[in-house]
């Protein structure tokens, strides 16, 4: 069978791209010789969505190679929570997370807000700090990495209070002075004593590998750490996302609440 | 000792999405699948959901019009939609996604199949409100 020319090219081309597409490419950096992690990022390789395992069927910007899956390297440990934190998550799943604050569009502690995938989170580094930009409600966190001491007039607040500082070529943000109540999960609720440790690190251009260490002594017996992979996402604009423009939900759940019977799980107290 | 599937649900509470606005589970049943046919009312490009109106002619007779919700504005673009583009009023689609816990004509919009075939995301998967999500989708057509 003899293919039109252009046909050759063109599949010829395409080998080219898709081989350009998953080389490794270094990870950038600023004239002062430290990681730039600079970019637009999303915790998944799909287009548009956050399914990591069904690649992209529709316009959109993909990653340019699928991300490791970090969880399945090792299956994830259970969240270490004292025993009536766990009674508490318990109802609170049973409740199929009706409780869940981002129903009211409040932004939450940045574990939820980097991992949440459907939208993108940007990243401006310049010398002295480090600007964290996420579509997710339309917020931001300004770390700066020449504090060594958090202020001493922090109001407490959801995103808390976050200083940087690199250790070598990773970025090492400490967070504190947090709002009581927040979700870091479905029913992951920590307490005032939350304290974050995250490390970023650009492994390669197309992967930003982000690290956390919950400590909540109210919360977990002892430390928790997740792991979430960042793709960069070339190519991908960070659009406004007014949660309350037309939050029609409170409404729909305080009617659901009078007749909790409809959505709680079957066997639920 | 705790139910084995709670433990599950609790361990994948980090390893699966968390939610993006609310609980799927609190309003929409993941055992409850519908797909359901008519012709466009309206459309809500609209914060933290989309909404899509949708005449449906029941069994009987009867034109009842749906609400589908979905994605916000900047996924859909992401995910393919061009407002005022990709479905006009008056087009006929195909719409499959969730029935709402509470019976009335209100659904979680999957995906929808335009006039012409094109298949296309307008909702996030299923899930439970438990943590961890639910596979209650039927078997999906290949995809490129």
């Amino acid at each position: 069978m003899r293919m039109p020319t252009t046909l050759v090219l063109g599949l010829l081309a395409s080998t080219v791209v898709a081989a350009q597409s998953n080389a490794i490419r270094p990870a950038p950096r600023t004239p002062d010789g430290r990681p730039d992690l600079t970019g637009v990022y999303q915790a998944s390789t799909r287009r548009g969505g956050w399914d990591a395992e069904a690649p992209g069927d529709a316009p959109g910007v993909a990653a340019a190679r699928r991300a490791p899956d970090v969880q399945a390297a090792g299956r994830p440990e259970p969240i270490p929570y004292r025993p009536e934190a766990r009674a508490r998550a318990e109802e609170l799943l049973a409740r199929r997370s009706a409780d869940d604050p981002t129903t009211l569009c409040l932004p939450q502690a940045s574990p939820r807000m980097t991992g949440v995938g459907l939208f993108p989170v940007q990243f401006v580094q310049t010398p002295t700090q480090v600007i964290a930009l996420y579509e997710y409600f339309w917020v931001f966190r300004v770390i700066p990495l020449d504090r060594r001491e958090h202020p001493d007039d922090v109001e407490p607040s959801h995103m808390g209070d976050s200083i940087g500082r690199w250790e070598g070529d990773t970025l090492v943000v400490d967070v504190t002075s947090f709002k009581p109540g927040g979700w870091l999960a479905a029913g992951f609720v920590h307490s005032d004593a939350l304290h974050l440790v995250e490390r970023y690190r650009r492994v390669d251009r197309d992967r930003l590998d982000y690290e956390v260490t919950i400590e909540d002594p109210n919360v977990l017996t002892k430390p928790y750490t997740q792991r979430i992979t960042l793709m960069l996402r070339e190519g991908t604009r960070l659009r406004e996302y007014s949660c309350a423009e037309n939050n029609l939900d409170p409404k729909v759940y305080e009617k659901l609440m009078a007749n909790p019977t409809l959505f709680l799980r079957p066997g639920a107290r | 000792m705790l139910p084995c599937f709670l433990a599950a649900a609790l361990v994948l509470a980090l390893a699966g999405h968390a939610t993006a606005h609310h609980s799927f589970g609190v309003a929409f049943d993941a055992n409850k699948p519908v797909t359901l046919s008519g012709v466009v009312t309206r459309i809500d490009w609209r914060n933290p959901h989309s909404h899509v109106f949708v005449d449906v002619k029941g069994p009987d007779g009867k034109v009842v019009n749906w609400t589908f919700e979905g994605y916000p504005p900047n996924v859909l673009s992401r995910t393919g939609w061009k407002r005022d583009e990709t479905v006009k009023v008056g087009d006929t689609i195909k719409a499959f996604g969730w029935l709402a816990r509470d019976g009335s004509p209100f659904a979680h919009l999957r995906e929808v199949t335009l006039a012409n075939g094109q298949r296309l995301f307008f909702g996030p998967p299923a899930g439970t409100g438990e943590g961890a999500p639910l596979a209650a989708e039927p078997a999906a057509a290949p995809r490129p």
